[in-house]
C-alpha cells in the first residue's frame, strides 16, 4: 500500500505541487510567527538579564501602578535610604539610580529613534557591576551638563564625543557628550536611546524632588546570597519601600514584556497564520477532490481486482499524510525566512524590535509539522471517503467525472447554520451585548454555514456573474460561465479559499473605518480649539508642561491647555487618567458635562466619564480613594461627570492634584484656542515659533489633529493587509491549481474547441474569465460576510463610545472587489497559457495519444 | 427534404477540394521513431463521400488529421483548395478550420456545458458571427433534432449526439467535412441512420465528406474508398459495397 501511495504521489507530482505549496506557505507562516515570538522572547530575556547582571538586590517604592499603554511603574524612594542601606551588614555597595524620560536630539534636530523604543535619561552609576552600560569612549559625567550616551544613539544621531546636544526631559537641556557607552557588547538596550547625567543633574531633570531617587541598587558582600541581602535590607526599610533580589527583578521585567507586548504580538500573528492555514485547507481539499475524481477509474479498477474500501481510503489518506509531512517540514524551514520578513515588516512600520539571531526551537518544529500534516490530512478525508465509495463497476465506464449534484441536505444544513450564525450575531449586537466572544462564535457559524451553502449558490452566482462576461466577451465568456457552473462544488471550494481571505480583509476594513469615523467624529465634535501641539502619537515624545504656559502667554492665544497622561489606582484597579488644568479646559474641549462643573474643580477632586460613573456607581460629591505611584492615597471628590470623549480618558485629574505625586510631569498634547479675529495662519506661525524652542513638536489644525489621532489605526490596518496578503496568495494558488487540474481533465474538450475553430487567444480568454468568475464569486461572498461581521464587531466593540459611528468604506470595498477580480486574472494566467499550448489533435486522437499527453503534463 | 436541396448549395470546385502530396509523418525520433504516413498522395474529389479504410495503425487517422490541419506533416504537402496548410501559422490555420472545415469525431464531439443548439452554432460564434438563420433551420430540420435543441449533450443519446455533431459540421457550410469513425461508438441502427444522413448531405446538399472508418458496412455508404496499410496508400475503390470492401480488407491482412 505504501509503495502504491508513493508511486501515486510521484505520478501526480505536478498536480500535487499546488497542495504542496499551499501547505508549505501556511506552515511557513505559522512557524515564522513562532520563530519570531521565540526570538523576541530570547532577546528580551537576554537584555533584561544583562540589565540586572551584577545587581543582587533593588530597593524601590512598593506601590506599583500600570497604565493601559505602558509597563508597570514603581514609586521613587528617598535618597537618604542609600546610606542607610549601605550600612546594613552583608551589603558591599549601595548606589542610587535615577531614570526617566529623556529624548536625545540628533544632529538633524530630530529626536533619535522612531516610534516604539524607549527614550531613557538616567543617572550614571559609577560601579561597573551595578551598571549594565560600559564606557567605551571618554569618561563618566562630572558636571551637571555632561552626559554619557549609548553608542547606538550616537551612531543614529551622528553625535560624537565632545559634541553639544539637547536632551528633552521634556524641558530642553543643553549637554556636552563626554562619554559613549555600550550595553554589554551591544550598541544599546534594543533600540532604546540612553543619556546618563550625574546623579544630581538626573535628580534635577527627572525627579519631582531632588531628594528622591528611582531606586537603590545593591551589591551583596562575598558569600551573602541575594535572598540573604534582601532579608537583611528589608528589616531597615520604612513602609512603602520594598527590596527584591536581582533575579526577581529580571523575572518581573521579562514577564511584564511577555504578558504585555509579546503575548499580544504573538496572538496577533498566530491569528493570521490561522487564516492562512484555513485558506490552505480549502485549496488542499479541492486538489485532493479533483485528483480523487480523476483517478476514479484507477480506484474502481483496484476495487475490481480485490482492494477493499479501507485500502483505497488508506492509500488516499496516506498520500495526504506524506504530502503534508514533506510540505510541512519544508515549511518549517521556510518559516525562518518568514520570521526575518515579519521582523523587517515590523521594523518598517517603526516597532524597532530588539535584534539578535533567530531562535528556532524544537517546539516550533514539532507544532508546525503536526499542524501542517493534520491540516492536510483533515482536508484529504472527505475526498478519500468519496474515492473509497466508488463502485468497481465504474472501471468499465468511460466518463468518471466528479459527482456534481448538490444535495438538498447540504442546502438545508448550510442555510440552517447560516441562520443560526446570523441570529447569534444579530441578537448579541442588537440585544446590546458587548460580548466579542458571542459575536465571534456567531461569525464562525456564519462562515461555516456559507462554506457549506457555497455549492448551492455557486451555480446561480456563476450564471449571474458570467452574464455580463458573456455579453462582453461573446462565446469565450459564455463558455467560461458554463465551465464555472459545471461543477458547483469545485467552484465553491475554490472560491471559498479566497472568500475566507477577503472576509477577513473586509472585516478589518469595515471595523477600522468605523473606528476611525468614531474617533474622528468624537475628536472633531469635542475639540473646540484651533490648534493642537503634539509630540507625535504612538509612543511619541513628551512635551514640557511649560510649553502650554508659554503658548498661553502669546497675545494671539486665548487659552492653551496641556493634557498629560498618568496612571493611578482607584479602589484597587489601575486606571489610565488624563491630567489637565481643568479651569480652562472647556475653552478647548467640549466634554459635554452632564453633572457638576469642570471650571470649579478643586485640587482635591476629579471628573469621570458618564460610562465610568455608571459602571462604578459614582455620583457628583462622592469621595473616591486614589493611590498615586509614590504610595500616597488621597480621597478625591467627584466634581463633574462628562460624556466620554476620545481625547480624554475615563478619569480626569486636575494638574494640581497630580503634580504633587508625579516623578516627571509631562504633557502629551497642548490644545490651543486662538483669540477671535486672529487668522489661523498667523496664530499657527506664532505658536510654531514658541514650540521651536521645545524641539519643534508638530502643530496641527483641527483637521490634521483628528487625522493624526486616527493615524495609528491606519498603520495597524496596513500591517493587517500585509499579513493577510499571504492568505490571499494561497487562495490564488488554489484557484490556479484548480484551473490547471480542470483543464487537464478537459483536455479532449479543449482539443475539440480548438478543432472546430477556437483560436489560442479565445481559449486563453475563456480560461481567464472562468478564473475571474470564480474569484469574483469568492470576493463578493467575502465582502458580504465581511461587511456583516465587521459591522457586528464594530457595533459590539464600540458600544461604550458616546459617538460610535459605523462607516461603510464603499471606496475601499470596491477596491477589494476589483483586486479580487484581478486576482482571478493573475491566477488564470498560467493555466490559460498551458491550456493554449496543448495540442488540439492530441486531445482527440484517441486513447493512446491522450495518455501520452497526460504523461507529459 | 429534397425540396430544400435546390436552395442549398456548397462551394464548388472544379478540381479536388483537398489534396495530399507525398505526405509523410514520423512520430518520435531515433530508435522509437514511428512512420505513421509514408509518402501518400491522394485527391479528395468535391461533392463526394470518400471513405478512408485500413487496419489499426495503417495511418488513416493521421492522414485525416494532417489533411484537416490538426497535425503537421514531417514532409510533403497538404492543400485545401489552393492553400498549402503547412505554410499557415496557428491562428490562420484555426480560422481556416473554423471557416472551411467541419469535424465529426468518434466520441466527445460536443461541449458538455453547451446546449445542442449552442454546440451547433459554436464555430460561427467563435468567429464572432451570427449563424445564417435560414441555413441553420434547414440543417436542424434535416438532422431532425428540432425538439432536442435546448438539451445538454448528457441528455442526448449517442446517436443524437453524433447527429448534433454532424449538424454543427454542416452549419458553417464548410468546403469539406472530416469524420473520424463517426459511428464507432453507436449501435448499428443509430450508426445506419447517421450514415444515411451523411450520404444524404452529399447527394442532396452537395457536401464533401471524408470519413475514416474500419467498418466495411460504413464504407459501403461512400462513393469511393481509399485503402491504407502501414502508412501507405495501397488501393482505391469506386462505388463500394460492404462485401467488396470486406474482401479487399481481408487481402490487406487487417
Amino acid at each position: 500500500m505504501l509503495t502504491l501511495s508513493i508511486n501515486g504521489l510521484w505520478a501526480r507530482k505536478r498536480r500535487l505541487a499546488g497542495t504542496f505549496l499551499a501547505v508549505f506557505l501556511g506552515v511557513a507562516f505559522l512557524s515564522g510567527t513562532l520563530v519570531l515570538g521565540d526570538t523576541l522572547r530570547t532577546n528580551f530575556d537576554r537584555l533584561f538579564t544583562s540589565v540586572t547582571r551584577g545587581t543582587d538586590a533593588v530597593v524601590r517604592g512598593s506601590t506599583v501602578v500600570k497604565g493601559d499603554r505602558e509597563l508597570p511603574k514603581h514609586g521613587p524612594v528617598d535618597a537618604s535610604l542609600v546610606a542607610q542601606v549601605a550600612s546594613v551588614p552583608g551589603v558591599a555597595r549601595a548606589e542610587p539610580a535615577v531614570d526617566g524620560y529623556g529624548a536625545l536630539i540628533g544632529k538633524d534636530g530630530k529626536a533619535i529613534g522612531g516610534n516604539g523604543p524607549p527614550r531613557v535619561a538616567a543617572s550614571w552609576v559609577s560601579d561597573p557591576d551595578l551598571n549594565p552600560y560600559e564606557l567605551v569612549e571618554g569618561r563618566a559625567p562630572e558636571q551637571g551638563d555632561e552626559v554619557v550616551i549609548n553608542r547606538g544613539a550616537a551612531k543614529k544621531g551622528h553625535l560624537r564625543l565632545g559634541d553639544t546636544a539637547v536632551v528633552q526631559t521634556p524641558d530642553p537641556v543643553t549637554v556636552h557628550i563626554v562619554g559613549i557607552a555600550t550595553f554589554g557588547s551591544e550598541d544599546g538596550f534594543g533600540g532604546a536611546t540612553y543619556t546618563a547625567f550625574t546623579l544630581p543633574a538626573a535628580q534635577t531633570h527627572l525627579m519631582a524632588q531632588t531628594s528622591a531617587v528611582s531606586r537603590v541598587l545593591i551589591k551583596a558582600a562575598p558569600g551573602v546570597s541575594q535572598a540573604d541581602v534582601v532579608r537583611r535590607v528589608s528589616s531597615v526599610l520604612p513602609d512603602g519601600v520594598e527590596a527584591i533580589t536581582g533575579a526577581q527583578l529580571t523575572k518581573e521585567s521579562i514577564s511584564d514584556v511577555n504578558q504585555g507586548f509579546l503575548n499580544l504580538l504573538r496572538t496577533f500573528l498566530v491569528m493570521f497564520a490561522g487564516v492562512a492555514l484555513l485558506v490552505a485547507t480549502f485549496s488542499i481539499y479541492n486538489t485532493f477532490s479533483i485528483i480523487a475524481a480523476q483517478r476514479a477509474r484507477e480506484s474502481a479498477l483496484m476495487r475490481a481486482i480485490g482492494a477493499t474500501r479501507r485500502q483505497v481510503l488508506g492509500s488516499v489518506l496516506l498520500e495526504a499524510v506524506i504530502t503534508g509531512l514533506i510540505a510541512s517540514i519544508a515549511g518549517v524551514f521556510g518559516g525562518l525566512a518568514v520570521a526575518g520578513l515579519l521582523k523587517g515588516l515590523f521594523d518598517a512600520v517603526g516597532f524597532n524590535l530588539p535584534a539578535g539571531g533567530l531562535a528556532f526551537t524544537g517546539a516550533t518544529a514539532v507544532v508546525s509539522v503536526v499542524v501542517g500534516t493534520a491540516v492536510t490530512l483533515l482536508a484529504g478525508i472527505a475526498p478519500a471517503i468519496r474515492a473509497s465509495r466508488i463502485r468497481p463497476l465504474a472501471a468499465l465506464r468511460d466518463a468518471a467525472a466528479e459527482s456534481v449534484a448538490v444535495s438538498r441536505a447540504r442546502a438545508v444544513a448550510g442555510i440552517a447554520l447560516l441562520a443560526i450564525g446570523v441570529t447569534v450575531v444579530l441578537s448579541t449586537v442588537i440585544g446590546g451585548g458587548t460580548v466579542i466572544a458571542a459575536v465571534g462564535l456567531g461569525a464562525l457559524l456564519t462562515i461555516v454555514g456559507i462554506v457549506i451553502f457555497g455549492p448551492v449558490a455557486a451555480r446561480p452566482a456563476s450564471a449571474a456573474l458570467g452574464a455580463p462576461v458573456a455579453r462582453l466577451r461573446g462565446i469565450s465568456g459564455s463558455l467560461a460561465t458554463g465551465n464555472a457552473m459545471r461543477n458547483p462544488r469545485r467552484t465553491s471550494a475554490t472560491a471559498a479559499a479566497l472568500m475566507v481571505g477577503i472576509t477577513v480583509v473586509t472585516l478589518f476594513t469595515v471595523f477600522a473605518a468605523s473606528l476611525k469615523a468614531t474617533v474622528d467624529r468624537s475628536v472633531t465634535r469635542s475639540f473646540g480649539g484651533d490648534l493642537a501641539i503634539s509630540g507625535g502619537r504612538f509612543g511619541g515624545r513628551a512635551l514640557s508642561p511649560r510649553l502650554a504656559t508659554d503658548v498661553g502667554r502669546l497675545p494671539s492665544v486665548r487659552t492653551a491647555v496641556g493634557l498629560g497622561q498618568g496612571a493611578v489606582r482607584i479602589k484597587g484597579s489601575d486606571q489610565t487618567v488624563t491630567l489637565a488644568d481643568t479651569s480652562h479646559l472647556s475653552d478647548v474641549i467640549d466634554l459635554d458635562v452632564v453633572n457638576g462643573s469642570l471650571t470649579t474643580l478643586g485640587p482635591r477632586s476629579l471628573a469621570v466619564s458618564e460610562q465610568e460613573a455608571t459602571d462604578k456607581g459614582w455620583h457628583v460629591g462622592d469621595t473616591v480613594p486614589v493611590t498615586f505611584v509614590d504610595g500616597a492615597t488621597s480621597g478625591l471628590t467627584v466634581g463633574a461627570i462628562y460624556k466620554s470623549s476620545d481625547v480624554i480618558d475615563d478619569v480626569l485629574l486636575t494638574r494640581a492634584s497630580w503634580s504633587a505625586h508625579a516623578t516627571q510631569d509631562v504633557d502629551t498634547v497642548v490644545l490651543v484656542k486662538l483669540v477671535s479675529g486672529v487668522s489661523l495662519d498667523r496664530g499657527r506661525a506664532a505658536v510654531e515659533r514658541v514650540a521651536a524652542a521645545y524641539g519643534g513638536p508638530t502643530v496641527e489644525d483641527r483637521k490634521q489633529y483628528a487625522a493624526s489621532v486616527t493615524q495609528g489605526i491606519n498603520m495597524i490596518l496596513g500591517l493587517v493587509y500585509v499579513l493577510l496578503a499571504l492568505a490571499i496568495v494561497i487562495a490564488l494558488m488554489g484557484i490556479a491549481n484548480t484551473l490547471s487540474l480542470s483543464i487537464h481533465e478537459r483536455t479532449r474538450e479543449l482539443g475539440l474547441l480548438r478543432a472546430v475553430g477556437q483560436t489560442r487567444q479565445q481559449l486563453r480568454s475563456m480560461v481567464r474569465w472562468e478564473s475571474v468568475i470564480m474569484s469574483t464569486f469568492g470576493a463578493v461572498g467575502g465582502i458580504g460576510v465581511g461587511v456583516f461581521l465587521g459591522w457586528a464587531l464594530a457595533t459590539a466593540a464600540m458600544r461604550q463610545e458616546a459617538s460610535s459611528t459605523l462607516a461603510l468604506p464603499i471606496g475601499s470595498l470596491f477596491v477589494v472587489l476589483i483586486v479580487g477580480g484581478l486576482a482571478g486574472v493573475v491566477a488564470g494566467f498560467r493555466p490559460a497559457r498551458r491550456a493554449a499550448r496543448m495540442n488540439g489533435l492530441a486531445a482527440n486522437a484517441g486513447p493512446g495519444l491522450v495518455a501520452a499527453t497526460m504523461k507529459s503534463t | 427534404m429534397a425540396s430544400n436541396a435546390s436552395t442549398l448549395s456548397v462551394p464548388r470546385s472544379s478540381t479536388a477540394v483537398a489534396r495530399a502530396v507525398r505526405a509523410t509523418r514520423v512520430y518520435g525520433a531515433g530508435d522509437t521513431a514511428v512512420l505513421a504516413l509514408d509518402d501518400v498522395t491522394v485527391d479528395i474529389p468535391t461533392r463526394r463521400f470518400t471513405a478512408v479504410m485500413g487496419p489499426s495503425g495503417s495511418g488513416k487517422s493521421t492522414l485525416m488529421h494532417c489533411m484537416a490541419g490538426l497535425d503537421d506533416l514531417t514532409s510533403g504537402q497538404v492543400f485545401l483548395g489552393d492553400i498549402d496548410l503547412g505554410t499557415l501559422p496557428d491562428r490562420e490555420l484555426t480560422i481556416l478550420r473554423r471557416e472551411r472545415v467541419g469535424f465529426v469525431f468518434q466520441s466527445f464531439n460536443l461541449i458538455p456545458t453547451l446546449s445542442a443548439l449552442e454546440n451547433i452554432t459554436l464555430p460561427s460564434r467563435l468567429a464572432g458571427r451570427k449563424p445564417a438563420r435560414e441555413w441553420l433551420d434547414a440543417v436542424i430540420d434535416t438532422v431532425g433534432l428540432a425538439d432536442r435543441l435546448s438539451h445538454r449533450p448528457a441528455e442526448l443519446s449517442g446517436g443524437q449526439q453524433q447527429r448534433v455533431a454532424m449538424a454543427r459540421a454542416l452549419a458553417s457550410r464548410p468546403e469539406i467535412i472530416f469524420a473520424d469513425e463517426p459511428t464507432g461508438n453507436l449501435d448499428s441502427k443509430s450508426g445506419g441512420e447517421l450514415l444515411a444522413f451523411m450520404r444524404h448531405s452529399v447527394a442532396e446538399l452537395g457536401q464533401t465528406i471524408v470519413m475514416v472508418t474500419h467498418d466495411p458496412v460504413a464504407a459501403g455508404y461512400a462513393d469511393a474508398v481509399v485503402f491504407l496499410a502501414d502508412g501507405r496508400l495501397v488501393d482505391t475503390m469506386d462505388e463500394p459495397t460492404a462485401e467488396r470492401v470486406l474482401d479487399r480488407i481481408k487481402g490487406l491482412g487487417g
